[in-house]
């Protein structure tokens, strides 16, 4: 087997626009990107917390009220919540359930781990704060 | 009486006279029942016969005739004209493949990952053929029937970008179709199949993007196999920690 | 033929169970987060209507401390984690081995100070 190749063969290599060149691959890398905003917003906590560790609560909670840190982490709250929908609908693609002779779809999926988060937010803030 | 026509623009490369491709378009009466496979087949016979192509049962089953229609990869028998916008479509090669010529892609990785995967039933020992066939049950048939429609037309590597990126990536197909075998209860090739798919280049380098479960024309829905793969591996990672010297 | 030689890459398959259990607790953690110290916080909404600040997850109570090292933790694996794939896909591939020692180290220092801080303010009494 292998052939001798007499003729050169064409291969286009991707390039590092390629997910520009489809809504579906744009749309993808768009997710993936959420992860920049997920892991630089919990450096700016940790960041956060050495002023407080280093000084005192008051440094922490003045760089909480900073209106640059309020707006990059508004913008990260966007992105967390993309990162939340679609890993919610990739467990729908991922882990269908068998119920009866059919699936589950993603679609079913998302909406249940919806509901789900705002129930666990409600018992995060009510266990960490209000207690 | 006026014909409906259309426009079919395809991809040629002749690898002996171009040095590099370049687009062709023929005109083809158009009827609403066409796919593009026939299109191809009318060009090739009456317009133009060097036009080369790959094609077989025309009927979804072969999983010859992949290509790209209109930016998406799919089967040419499958692609009905009158799904696409317009009179004109376009027909290149299925991406991420060195092209031999025209619409003829290089398939030796994927042949090579195939086997790779040993796709057949491993025994520890094999039973002699007096004891009968080894039984299953339709639930065990059920665990891992749909990763067994794969035909082998490669649009789901056309459509993942990370094999496009790296050609090492064992690849939706392959990783399905090992784990339809991990997945058969008659299977015992655990060991053998293993390292192949939780290899760093095995089903670790997918990233979920899930194109190729959308062009898969089987429903063979490969990101989910390789996911099991993946949840498998992390299982056994884990287990292999709590237990270093026994334990499956 | 071809003598072939397999490794499993088990280290790479625990990182991904702590990648995709940081995936979770990004997804139903980190938002209630942003939100208490991004909006109820600078806004004075619910539950910082009154006299508590984001503060008080340290100093309320221990499982609020808890709620904040998993959630930042989690979130911080997963998000480097990620990231690095996504730079190997938009052209860095050569730098795979580079970018990866950065990532955890990142990953790591930042859980490890994270810990230290919140070790030492238990131990001294700011979470009780």
């Amino acid at each position: 087997m292998g052939d001798t190749k007499q003729y050169p063969e064409i291969r286009k290599r991707l390039t590092p626009g390629w997910w520009t060149h489809n809504r579906r691959y744009a749309n993808y890398m768009v997710r993936e990107w959420t992860s920049l905003f997920v892991a630089l917003y919990s450096l700016l906590i940790i960041y956060g917390l050495s002023l407080w560790f280093n000084g005192s609560e008051t440094d922490f909670l003045n760089f909480l009220k900073n209106p640059a840190i309020i707006g990059f982490s508004i913008v990260a709250l966007f992105f967390t919540m993309y990162h939340a929908v679609t890993w919610f609908y990739l467990l729908g693609a991922v882990a269908p359930v068998k119920i009866g002779r059919s699936h589950t779809k993603p679609w079913q999926a998302l909406i249940l781990n919806l509901v789900l988060l705002v129930i666990i937010s409600y018992v995060a803030i009510w266990i960490a704060i209000l207690r | 009486m006026s014909q409906d026509i259309a426009t079919i623009r395809v991809t040629r490369y002749r690898p002996e006279k171009d040095s590099k491709p370049f687009v062709q378009e023929y005109k083809v009466p158009y009827r609403r029942d066409m796919v593009v496979l026939d299109a191809l087949n009318y060009i090739k016979s009456q317009i133009d016969g060097s036009l080369t192509y790959r094609w077989s049962c025309r009927m979804g089953v072969c999983g010859s005739c992949g290509a790209s229609v209109d930016g998406k990869p799919k089967l040419t028998c499958e692609s009905f004209l009158h799904e696409f916008k317009g009179r004109t479509i376009t027909v290149e090669p299925m991406p991420n493949f060195p092209v031999i010529k025209d619409l003829v892609v290089d398939m030796e990785d994927f042949m090579e990952k195939l086997v790779k995967i040993k796709p057949w039933i491993i025994r520890e020992k094999e039973s002699p053929v007096e004891e009968g066939e080894y039984k299953q049950s339709a639930k065990e048939l059920e665990r891992y029937s749909q990763f067994s429609s794969c035909i082998n037309c490669m649009l789901c590597y056309a459509a993942c970008p990370i094999y496009g990126l790296n050609e090492k990536f064992l690849g939706p197909a392959a990783t399905a179709l090992a784990y339809r075998y991990i997945d058969d209860s008659r299977d015992q090739g655990k060991d053998v199949r293993f390292p192949i798919v939780h290899e760093m280049e095995g089903a670790w380098e997918c990233t979920l993007v899930g194109e190729c479960s959308v062009v898969c024309p089987k429903g063979v829905d490969p990101m989910l196999a390789i996911q099991r793969t993946k949840i498998l591996g992390a299982t056994n990672a884990v287990k292999s920690l709590l237990m270093p010297r026994g334990g499956r | 033929m071809k003598t072939e030689t397999h490794k499993v890459a088990r280290l790479h398959a625990l990182l991904w169970g702590i990648f995709s259990l940081g995936g979770m607790i990004a997804a139903f953690l980190l938002p209630v987060l942003i939100y208490l110290t991004a909006i109820a916080y600078p806004y004075s909404l619910w539950p910082f209507n009154g006299t508590k600040n984001p503060g008080f997850l340290i100093t309320g109570h221990t499982l609020g401390a808890l709620f904040l090292f998993v959630t930042v933790a989690g979130s911080l694996f997963h998000g480097i984690f990620r990231f690095q794939s996504v730079l190997t896909e938009v052209g860095l591939q050569k730098y795979r081995r580079g970018l990866e020692a950065v990532g955890y180290f990142i990953i790591f220092a930042g859980i490890i100070i994270l810990g230290y801080y919140l070790a030492t303010w238990y131990l001294n009494g700011t979470i009780t």
